[in-house]
């Protein structure tokens, strides 16, 4: 062995990372010492996970160079990783649910004698791991009756028992209950102990203070601080992660508002959501902010009967209504949601005219004619900036501004009451962003209620009327954006689920 | 705000629509090869045909042909919705079977063909109804439901049969209104042709024309868009299999019409010629692709390649070679030009 012992662990420099001709991570440059841990920090987007894969492997670099102890990571290939001595613990996990605990600890890498499968060894090690970490994990038990936690814990342990030096975890506790937390938290500390080095990225600040002896701040893809625990609280955290302190105006002027056109009380999902409620009035438009997992999705879904378990009470123009079970219920009541994901909200071979009238009564009962279709569409989609030209085009082949827009006339083709509108701007260019906030600032001067989430939150607060800031399935707070200028770190520190001292 | 943007459009999936235009011209070509590189298959392989069997046109080796593939034919019809719904069949071929003993044995019991007929067809879409509502509601994947169901049918039919062929031709006074489903004459045709050629005309404009056939594209092309829209998803799953029942029993019907026999114990290679056909024709296995015309040229591919094999004598044994080396082509070609276009 000629690597120095003062080498870090990780080394990145200059370390960029482009997705579509844009840096998700730009010139970082930092290093993870052996033997330690390290988390990273940022709002949404700021570009921890994106680092964390190419620290893993997962994805190449663009420019700069990563090295793990001094020898050059090449990206790409498992086998690559591992041979370094890194072991990952992605948020989705990959166990093999049929296998049990034991095949899948050692899976891809069994321990094997002429062939043979070594049962009993790996075995005996598999008890001799979970002794070492005081857990009990039954070996022979199929993966598929584990519990989330456990299946993390077997993760870290496949890592470990691979040779694993280096351990990289990608929002590790975001999945566990309190309880599961203090067990993974012992593990970790275990590892260190025995001399591993551990980089992780979590969106729980109490959690990286506790566990980490180096804090990496980054946002924007960049990274604005790395500094040892000690120099840290999580008042100068949330600053370095949101920026100065920027006030943020609306733009559009505030509308006079009507009459209560939308409220519900009591919406709980077991495990998501838990007894939230919202009212709002005719051509409102409320923004709905939080960190990734805090529930406004699945509010938002359970709100047009695309959440089975949820339930509440909802009241529309005063009248009560029952519990949406389908979209289709949802779509008569007035209440229509733009889904998240453009890719599995269209049918992309379809052209816009097709994905328009999907699941609509059609013009025509039976047969289906494209021309009139596409008359009928036209109105519809130039109100939302869409080329009336393209309307005959596939969608595979239109860019992510223009699907949003389709997106949006689908849905607001139907004249609803309340359109609720997830995610509207994620991945479009600055164009088409702003012909989608104009469009639907325009639809709320017309009457319709509007409730949109979006992780930028200058975005939000500058379209909407009311914010709520959502965290842990709740709503936590709500700032009146129409009347007080609200700074982005007060409310980020929100959703991070601290609360203001009265 | 400008780099917060910034940060944010990077995970997205954007392309300008300059790029994509260019790209699309540079496709062109090849995609138009791509989309009607069967029919050239085709035209080249009559061309064959006429030059080895010059009779090969002749209006009485036409029918023939026709006659011969008129009942995978429109079982290839219901299976161009299947596969295009995102589904398979496997269960095709017994219900082929269970289509042509019921209409023998019931036109025996009761004397009546008009029974059998009717019976034969009742079958077909009992069995399509029971593969829709295991494979839509229970969430059964299609392959192994049917795979099942196809196994039951096949049973069934032996139970009701006694395992012995039901022979309408030993009751001499059943046999004219037996066979009228497959001897009639219309305009000079054989009425097995002027049903193929109906069902596929029906099923074509059903697919391509009306809000039913845009559904099932839209079930196969993406199930989530679909649900979200608000589509009827579990009962356009279902619908799917109720068609290549019935039409599978219709099938049945008019062999056993033919034979004057009607048996449990046919139909074994049906289900995949009927998936080689719509397979060969361009339909993508994967779903929300293809057309009713391709499974037309697949079906004419088909029958063609296997009558140039008999006129020049070669054995039932190279033809199997043949047709599933050119089922693994059609799919080969499939999968490269698919992941041409991805990369």
């Amino acid at each position: 062995m000629t690597v120095t012992v003062t080498a870090p662990a990780i080394s990145c420099r200059g370390v960029s990372k482009k997705f579509s001709g844009k840096y998700a991570v730009h010139d970082v440059t930092v290093d993870v010492a052996a033997g330690r841990v390290h988390a990273i920090v940022g709002e949404n987007g700021a570009g921890k996970s994106t680092l964390l894969g190419m620290i893993s492997g997962r994805l190449a670099t663009d420019e700069g160079a990563i090295t793990i102890f001094a020898e050059d990571l090449r990206a790409g290939d498992p086998r690559e990783s591992r041979r370094h001595g890194l072991a990952v613990v992605y948020q989705e996990l990959t166990m093999v649910p049929s296998l049990t605990a034991v095949e899948n600890v050692f899976l891809g890498q069994l321990d094997a004698h002429n062939g043979f499968v070594r049962q009993r060894d790996m075995r005996r090690r598999f008890l001799e791991l979970t002794s070492d970490f005081e857990l009990a994990i039954d070996p022979d038990v199929p993966v598929r009756n584990l519990s989330i936690s456990q299946q993390q814990l077997l993760e870290i342990i496949r890592g470990v028992q691979a040779n694993g030096r280096i351990l990289v975890l990608d929002e590790p506790s975001a999945a566990l209950a309190e309880s599961e937390r203090e067990v993974l938290y012992r593990v970790l500390g275990t590892l260190k102990e025995q001399g591993s080095t551990i980089v992780f990225v979590s969106h729980n600040l109490d959690e990286v203070l506790l566990l980490s002896d180096t804090i990496t701040v980054m946002r924007d893809g960049e990274v604005i601080g790395a500094r040892p625990r000690a120099e840290w609280d999580k008042r100068s955290l949330v600053r370095a992660m949101v920026g100065r302190d920027v006030h943020v105006q609306r733009h559009a002027e505030r509308r006079r508002l009507d009459d209560e056109s939308f409220a519900v009380e009591n919406v709980s999902l077991p495990g998501a959501l838990h007894r939230i409620a919202v009212s709002a009035r005719k051509g409102e438009i409320i923004g709905l902010w939080g960190l990734v997992g805090s529930g406004r999705t699945t509010f938002l879904r359970s709100l047009v009967g695309l959440e089975p378990g949820s339930s509440g009470t909802l009241r529309l123009a005063g009248r009560e209504c029952p519990w949406p079970k389908n979209v289709r219920d949802a779509v008569r009541s007035g209440v229509v949601l733009v889904p998240e994901s453009r890719g599995s909200a269209l049918v992309m071979n379809m052209n816009a005219s097709a994905n328009f009238w999907l699941g609509r009564r059609s013009l025509t009962k039976v047969f289906l004619s494209p021309r009139r279709e596409r008359l009928a569409v036209e109105g519809t989609a130039r109100f939302f900036g869409f080329d009336a030209r393209r309307i005959g085009d596939a969608v595979a082949n239109l860019s992510g501004g223009n699907q949003q827009k389709v997106l949006l006339a689908k849905w607001a083709g139907y004249q609803p009451d309340v359109l609720l509108v997830d995610e509207p701007t994620r991945g479009i260019d600055i164009g088409a962003k702003s012909e989608v906030m104009s469009s639907l600032s325009r639809l709320a001067e017309e009457g319709t209620t509007i409730i949109m989430t979006s992780s930028e939150l200058e975005e939000v607060i500058r379209i909407s009327d009311r914010l709520l800031v959502f965290s842990h399935g709740r709503v936590v707070h709500e700032v009146d954006t129409a009347h007080e200028d609200y700074t982005v770190e007060q409310i980020v520190k929100f959703g991070f689920g601290e609360v203001e001292n009265p | 705000m400008s780099k917060r943007q910034v940060a944010a459009a990077g995970a997205g999936s954007d392309t300008s629509r300059d790029s994509t235009d260019a790209l699309d011209a540079r496709r062109g070509v090849g995609l138009f090869v791509g989309r009607f590189s069967m029919v050239g298959v085709l035209v080249l392989l009559i061309a064959v045909a006429m030059t080895l069997y010059p009779a090969f046109l002749k209006p009485a080796n036409v029918s023939n042909i026709l006659t011969q593939n008129s009942a995978v034919g429109i079982i290839a019809a219901g299976m161009t919705f299947v596969i295009i719904s995102g589904g398979f069949d496997l269960s095709v071929g017994a219900t082929y079977a269970l289509g042509g003993t019921l209409y023998a044995g019931l036109t025996l019991q009761t004397g009546s063909a008009v029974v059998g007929l009717l019976s034969g067809l009742a079958g077909g879409a009992i069995v399509g109804v029971a593969n829709g509502l295991i494979i839509s509601r229970m969430n059964i994947n299609p392959f192994v439901a049917t795979l099942g169901t196809s196994s039951i049918i096949t049973g069934l039919a032996f139970v009701y049969s006694n395992s012995a062929p039901f022979i309408v031709t030993n009751k001499p006074s059943l046999v004219p209104a037996y066979q009228t489903l497959a001897l009639t004459t219309i305009a000079g045709v054989l009425l097995p042709i002027w049903i193929l050629i109906i069902v596929f005309v029906i099923a074509g404009i059903l697919l391509a024309k009306t809000t039913y056939g845009r559904n099932v594209y839209a079930v196969g092309g993406n199930h989530e868009a679909a649900w979200l829209s608000g589509l009827r998803v579990k009962g356009l799953n279902a619908s799917v299999y109720v068609l290549t029942g019935v039409l599978s029993g219709l099938a049945g019907m008019m062999d056993s019409s033919r034979l004057g026999v009607g048996q449990a114990d046919v139909g074994g290679n049906l289900a995949l010629d009927a998936i080689a056909i719509v397979v060969i024709g361009g339909t993508s296995l994967l779903g929300g692709e293809g057309a009713m015309w391709r499974s037309v040229v697949g079906l004419l591919i088909l029958a063609t390649l296997t009558n140039v094999f008999y006129s020049l004598n070669i054995s039932q044994n190279w033809q199997l070679i043949a047709k599933g080396a050119i089922v693994v082509g059609a799919v080969s070609v499939d999968a490269m030009t698919r992941t041409r276009r991805r990369g």
